[in-house]
């Protein structure tokens, strides 16, 4: 056991050191944060203006509102005097005094059309801006005039659906509702957690055995070592390593949220939603949950991958080989992916239990609910059963594959591989 | 660390791949203590022999014991096994690589660092010790995978080509050390092409030809055992007629030297008298021992050296 540990140490800090696996964790992250602050910056960057923009009120009726709406949106518009004369101001736009002035009449009374007179068209984001800061105040000022603008008003905020399960009191059904949202963040995050892992890093098992086929070394550590200890360390280790890549991305998550939350209580008028907010975490069902399907998922990839590692000359071998077990992990997340989108249909139920299918699958349905307990339970014996026979099987074939440096086995020769071994 | 009884024991092993025998009928038996040279071209066999003596490889037929036992896990644990082909963790650092190795030989982490070094400060390696491994030349990798089976100290060696890719200077300094441990009590097997260097070193020797075993002995014993009966002279000054000497069937010049072949039964003491007879002044009077290759050849029927077609798929 001592020298398993060895085995999964090695593996875990000679991957973790390099170049590769620390840009992947702190460049995913990174990328994103990137990305999101120049798109912002470009957007703030073509919003500044050195000139002064003007508005002209030829209607009568909005000329400050919609200066000060313009000013909350973030531009500094200075209302002409009425009476201006619009050629006057075409001249001032031409003599670049002006970068661009807005008329305000009567169909902007009416319709919310207004004039945006400039050399250039305005930018995307400028066109959005001006246009929503206006709709609303013309919107405003046509309410006011009615009697019950206020309910009308609301309904421009876009009705809802209410469900309203049968057989449930009120406080039940928005516990019931809570869990259900809950469920479906954690399923999609679970969802995707476990493919990654079994992805990305039951190929890296791969890779790792392969490298140490082909540069032979394997050979040397044999000598000390049982075949199923050097197999597990690495599957183990090749784990260990995905972990940290994703509690890396989770802490990521969590320091930007803790920084976002001072601005999000700020929003949030009351502390009511922030208390809604937490009852949205998932519990520590889901989590141990997850961390079960976790497990066998990933032991049941891993292991096959390492005996498709074993049993393969070099990488493109190893690429076609591997094909079957992509496609695996693959299907069930387009099923899955589906399912996400609403079309879920009660044999789907009955896929999710095939064993190579249930990670992806089961895990988000247990924790949404959607199939009963039996069902998630079944579904476990049948992958603990699974990992143990294919463990078996891929033990057999990883013990010979990875002394053998001949040809890539045909089936029949890895039936006797696994006979013999 | 001395133990009693045989090493290692092959009786009868036989191993095939397809079509091919790559070992034969093959016997064997080292007593503790030895530096046992297993002899042969490329392709002979060697390789797989050892194979099987770490139960890397099973025997189609016959028996394999290490220690007087199966060699299974714990058997082989107590061996020091430098396979042929050598593979690094390239990626990883000199003594991180050699720690590794200690600990998954069984030897605790701090000691295995500790003899880490030591090995490294004698092989010249020190200032390698925290670069990668990719960094040194074939070479210096070679030696720091010699480190590696021997860091947990263990009672049998077993290696396999362990010289050929190594310049002179270091084969002299590997070949003091495999000395160096059987001075320890520590018993060796290696298995070379290299038939000076078994010369050098062997106590017994085994030569492999074809997958089957041709000779097994004590090297001083089969050197004695192969003696043709040919005497070196040389002489100060002018040479007599040695072709006419009495008992001398035939001559062979040999730079300053005449190699002279005698007929059967004659004893080489009786050179001397011709010697004396002739009044001429001897510079050299030598029994000439064949040499380990020329017993090879004599045996065998081919060349020992390096020029034996090698078998595909590295099952030599």
């Amino acid at each position: 056991m001592k020298q398993v540990w060895s085995v999964i140490r090695r593996e875990y800090v000679e991957r973790v050191k390099t170049r590769a696996f620390i840009l992947s964790t702190l460049g995913m992250p990174l990328l994103i944060i990137g990305i999101m602050a120049v798109v912002g910056f470009v957007a703030v960057l073509s919003e500044q203006s050195e000139r002064q923009i003007a508005l002209i009120d030829l209607n009568g009726q909005l000329g400050e509102r919609v200066q000060q709406a313009l000013d909350r949106a973030g531009y500094d518009v200075e209302l002409a005097a009425p009476g201006t004369d619009t050629e006057d101001l075409d001249q001032q736009v031409l003599d670049e005094e002006l970068e661009a002035y807005i008329v305000l009449d009567d169909t902007t009374a009416s319709e919310a059309v207004f004039a945006y007179r400039s050399k250039e068209p305005p930018g995307g984001v400028r066109s959005q801006l001006m246009r929503a800061a206006i709709v609303e105040e013309v919107v405003d000022l046509r309410l006011g005039q009615l009697e019950d603008g206020d309910s009308v008003r609301r309904l421009f905020q876009g009705g809802s659906l209410e469900y309203e399960p049968v057989g449930l009191d009120e406080a039940e059904a928005e516990e019931a509702e809570a869990e259900r949202i809950t469920g479906m963040i954690t399923g999609i995050a679970g969802g995707i957690i476990l493919y990654i892992m079994m992805l990305a890093y039951g190929a890296q098992t791969l890779q790792s055995v392969l490298e140490e086929k082909q540069s032979r070394v394997v050979e040397l550590v044999i000598s000390s070592l049982r075949p199923w200890q050097l197999m597990l360390g690495k599957i183990v280790g090749v784990g260990a390593v995905g972990l940290t890549q994703v509690a890396i991305w989770i802490a990521c998550v969590a320091l930007l949220a803790s920084l976002a939350l001072p601005t999000l209580i700020a929003a949030a008028s009351d502390f009511e939603e922030l208390a809604q907010f937490r009852q949205y975490l998932p519990g520590p069902g889901a989590v141990l949950l997850l961390v079960v399907f976790f497990l066998l998922g990933y032991f049941l990839y891993s292991s096959l991958f390492a005996a498709v590692g074993a049993m393969c000359r070099n990488l493109q071998e190893a690429g076609q080989t591997q094909a079957p077990l992509i496609f695996l992990i693959i299907i069930p997340f387009m099923l899955q992916m589906m399912t996400f989108q609403g079309n879920n249909m009660q044999w789907m139920n009955w896929v999710a239990l095939f064993p190579f299918f249930s990670p992806i699958m089961m895990y988000p349905r247990a924790v949404m609910g959607d199939v009963p307990a039996w069902m998630v339970a079944v579904s476990i014996v049948l992958m603990a059963l699974t990992v143990w026979g294919s463990s078996w099987v891929a033990g057999r074939i990883y013990k010979v594959g990875i002394l053998s440096q001949g040809n890539r086995p045909s089936p029949r020769e890895l039936l006797r591989w696994i006979r013999e071994a | 660390m001395t133990q009693n009884g045989t090493v290692v024991r092959l009786s009868g092993v036989r191993k095939t791949f397809g079509a091919h025998t790559a070992v034969d009928d093959f016997d064997l038996a080292i007593e503790p203590g030895t530096i046992y040279g297993l002899l042969g071209p490329n392709g002979s066999g060697k390789t797989t022999t050892i194979r099987m003596m770490m139960g890397i490889l099973l025997p189609d037929g016959g028996s394999v014991e290490l220690f007087g036992g199966a060699p299974d896990f714990a058997r082989r644990s107590r061996v020091g096994y430098l396979p042929e082909e050598r593979g690094v963790y390239e990626k990883m650092k000199v003594l991180d690589q050699l720690v590794f190795f200690g600990e998954i030989r069984g030897i605790a982490r701090s000691l295995a660092r500790t003899r880490a070094e030591e090995w490294l400060e004698r092989l010249g390696l020190s200032e390698w010790a925290s670069k990668k491994v990719q960094a040194l030349s074939k070479g210096m990798q070679q030696k720091v995978q010699f480190i590696s089976t021997v860091l947990h100290d263990p009672e049998l060696l077993i290696l396999d080509e362990p010289f050929s890719g190594l310049d002179p200077i270091n084969q002299d300094v590997l070949e003091e050390i495999v000395l160096e441990e059987k001075e320890r009590g520590k018993t060796i097997l290696f298995s070379t092409h290299l038939m000076e260097q078994a010369e050098r070193l062997c106590e017994r020797v085994c030569l492999i030809s074809r997958s089957r075993k041709v000779l097994d002995d004590d090297l001083k014993e089969l050197k004695r055992r192969e003696r043709t009966g040919v005497v070196a002279v040389e002489f100060e000054g002018e040479a007599p007629p040695v072709a006419t000497w009495p008992g001398v069937s035939e001559v062979e010049e040999a730079g300053d030297a005449f190699h002279l072949s005698l007929h059967d039964g004659v004893r080489p003491e009786e050179i001397l008298g011709a010697v004396l007879s002739e009044g001429v002044s001897l510079r050299r009077f030598e029994l000439l021992e064949p040499r380990l290759h020329e017993i090879f050849v004599r045996h065998a029927g081919e060349p020992a050296e390096d020029d034996a077609p090698s078998q595909t798929g590295g099952a030599s």
